[in-house]
């Protein structure tokens, strides 16, 4: 890539965005735009920032003119439950910037997925290559989002052979910053088991994650890629090396506790942010994309990632963000529940401080 | 009287009571040869009315027996002594022996609890595919024991499996639950010279049912797909397939010898693509540890299973039904079939891929009806 080149990022405003423009800026030194409806937590210095909204028709014109060579797309909202604007955002955003890079004849995206779209299945092979069907939970906002996502950029590439289109899949994320279903689940106090079942899983800490994403703006390769860190561990082992007491409840009651209604189900949610299926059976990925072709080593093992986790998530509660502009009932609850589980999880650790 | 006389004296009285021992049970014999003590004790005491034997002890005892071992011939004590030692070890009477045993125990326990301790805090290794050599360690012996005592099984032609490279074990399937698998593994781990993990591909069914899907995959075996087949030869692993599946497994005993037909022959295409040598495999014995009389399709709905047997004890007498009888086992491991002299896109002729599945149900049925042929009881 010329050093002259643009590079598009959009959601700065959030986690990824923000980290992933910022290594851009200061040690690849290219040109970037950031793009988002909020302007970054911390000002990026050198960072070019557009306040936009990803669904914006106009964002062709924008990728035009300023004469883009890659974008790489991170504008995406999680939600534990299906959520209309969620979706709007996540797909319709898709969409439009695939079209836009399209019609702007930008060489290349990049765009963050994760492994969790192949599904947790019985049937699931003992690692699942990036051409596996996409089977994933359709409970779950973020993985439905994701598998439609990745549906459309199928479709699209088959379409049309500019821009070159590259997935990460990641593993399951875990760091003490950032907020994931696995970074959720591992704080929670007990962060139970199904009882009997000790799947091997696969985690990826969240700098690798950046790394990663920066890797592969920075390097040509098109197509699906899983990338998580090289050791798999049972999820047993894992909390174990998070520092979670032996606890497995039965797996029927995880199920049950789904099928809760409304008014009861955030307690069903609060029980586990992971889906049951995805604590019962495998769904490791196999990393040999990851490092034959796109050439990428994790810096960070599995375990290391886990023993510090258990050291640092206590000395570090979360932040509480701000409640941003929502507009449906569903994506506030989420955030509400976040804020509540955030809460808790400080007057835990300030409890335990005294 | 001499000491001379009292011997004459129970000489003839034992004369006379072995002149008619066979009339006299055993009860009244003991009865009169206790009375014929006392009697033989108060004329002593009358002999001499000043002696008083010592009080009786362990020590007096030991030293008594001692001191009569002395008087005998030296050859005559060194026999006697080998006998003693033969019955129980000396080293049962040495204080340091019961320190030994002592310091075993505690540090036994402390280890198992350290190894809970620290299994809890996430220390102990397991490769990518979740094998758990602990864990294997820890359920070993329970397996050896099923292999040597249990079902005492009698495996031959085991050196037909290599020291090392991909090898596919292909056997038939009976039994209801799938300790054929396990004895397969067992064999191979307790009787080949290089000890072997036999990386068994189990049914689709297995990852649904709680704590067998864990230890399964702890014990390094993996479900069947031919993915996972072909990743683990490309491993130069040893993998066992069961091609004939729930149909054989779950087979009733009227078939119990009879080889269901075998799968779409994915275990042939797995060993063309890698090149690797099939090894048929015969396990007799299986077949009667559960009389399954009938399959039960609603049972199999009810609890979510592929088959549901219907036995003399199940599932009337519930889990204390699944214990199995302690049949005698035969497991032989045939002539490897080499497969490395196809072409490299053999894998892709259907046709060939069904004869070589043929070949290979043949051989295994073959191996079956011999075994049963030279085999004289189902218990010995």
């Amino acid at each position: 890539m010329s050093p002259e080149a643009t590079i598009l990022v959009t959601g700065v405003g959030g986690t990824w965005g923000a980290r992933v423009a910022a290594r851009l800026v200061r040690e690849a030194g290219l040109h970037v735009i950031g793009l988002d409806s909020k302007p970054p937590a911390e000002a990026i210095e050198g960072l070019d920032f557009v306040m936009a909204d990803v669904r914006n028709p106009l964002l062709g014109e924008l990728l035009r003119t300023e004469q883009v060579d890659t974008v790489c797309h991170l504008a995406f909202v999680e939600t534990i439950r299906p959520s209309e604007a969620a979706f709007d955002l996540n797909v319709t955003g898709t969409t439009n910037v695939l079209d836009a890079c399209a019609g702007a004849g930008v060489r290349k995206t990049v765009l963050k997925s994760s492994t969790a779209v192949y599904g947790a299945r019985p049937s699931n092979d003992a690692f699942l290559t990036e051409g596996h069907a996409l089977r994933g939970s359709k409970r779950s906002g973020t993985i439905r989002d994701l598998m439609e996502i990745e549906a459309f950029c199928r479709s699209f590439s088959q379409r049309t052979p500019q821009p070159a289109v590259t997935i990460l899949r990641f593993a399951s994320i875990v760091g003490t910053t950032v907020d994931t279903p696995m970074a959720r689940f591992l704080k929670m106090r007990h962060a139970p088991s199904l009882l009997g079942f000790d799947p091997r899983m696969q985690i990826i800490h969240e700098e690798d994650v950046v790394e990663a994403l920066v890797h592969a703006v920075l390097n040509d390769i098109h197509g699906a890629i899983n990338v998580a860190a090289e050791d798999v561990i049972p999820l047993n082992k894992m909390r174990g090396l998070a520092g979670k007491p032996s606890l497995a409840i039965p797996h029927l009651l995880a199920y049950w506790s789904r099928k809760l209604p409304a008014s009861a189900r955030h307690w069903g949610n609060d029980a586990l942010p992971i889906e049951p299926d995805y604590l019962r059976y495998p769904w490791v990925a196999d990393l040999h994309r990851m490092r034959e072709e796109l050439g990428f080593v994790p810096n960070y093992k599995a375990e290391d990632t886990l023993r510090e986790f258990a050291e640092r998530h206590h000395a570090a509660p979360l932040e509480l963000g701000p409640i941003g502009m929502t507009r449906d009932e569903e994506h506030l609850r989420d955030l509400i529940e976040q804020r509540r589980q955030a809460k808790r999880q400080r007057a835990e650790d300030g409890g335990e401080n005294e | 009287m001499s000491s001379e006389e009292i011997w004459e004296e129970a000489a003839t009285a034992k004369g006379s009571q072995g002149g008619d021992r066979s009339a006299v049970s055993g009860d009244r014999l003991h009865r009169e040869l206790l009375a014929e003590l006392d009697n033989l004790r108060q004329r002593l005491r009358a002999l001499a009315p000043e002696y008083e034997p010592p009080r009786f002890s362990r020590q007096r005892l030991l030293s008594m027996v001692e001191e009569g071992l002395q008087r005998c011939p030296v050859d005559l004590q060194a026999d006697l002594r080998d006998r003693v030692r033969d019955a129980i070890d000396e080293q049962w009477f040495d204080p340091d022996t019961w320190k030994g045993v002592w310091y075993m125990v505690n540090y036994t326990l402390k280890y198992n609890a350290d190894l809970i301790q620290r299994r809890s805090t996430g220390d102990y290794d397991t490769d990518d595919w979740g094998v758990d050599w602990e864990f294997l360690d820890v359920v070993r012996p329970f397996f050896t024991f099923l292999y040597k005592v249990y079902w005492r099984v009698k495996a031959t032609g085991i050196e037909n499996i290599p020291i090392q490279g991909r090898t596919l074990l292909v056997a038939n399937h009976s039994g209801q639950l799938p300790w054929d698998g396990m004895m397969i593994a067992t064999a191979v781990m307790t009787d080949h010279s290089a000890q072997r993990l036999v990386r068994t591909l189990y049914s689709e069914w297995v990852p649904r049912v709680p704590f067998f899907s864990s230890w399964m995959v702890r014990v390094g075996q993996a479900l069947a797909t031919e993915d996972n087949g072909v990743r683990l030869l490309e491993q130069d692993e040893l993998v066992a397939v069961f091609p004939e599946g729930h149909k054989g497994i779950g087979k009733t005993y009227r078939d119990r010898y009879r080889l269901a037909p075998f799968s779409q022959g994915d275990f042939v295409e797995m060993a063309l693509e890698t090149r690797a040598p099939i090894i048929p495999v015969s396990v007799v014995g299986a077949e009667e540890t559960y009389i399954s009389l009938a399959n039960s399709s609603a049972g199999a709905k009810i609890i979510r299973a592929p088959y549901f047997p219907i036995s003399p004890t199940f599932p009337w007498l519930g889990l204390l039904g699944l214990v199995p009888l302690p049949t005698k086992w035969y497991i032989d491991f045939g002539e490897p079939i080499a497969m490395d002299r196809y072409e490299p896109d053999a894998a892709k002729n259907l046709i060939l891929v069904s004869q070589i599945s043929d070949q290979v149900r043949n051989a295994v049925q073959e191996m079956v009806h011999g075994r049963l042929a030279r085999r004289a009881s189902v218990f010995f």
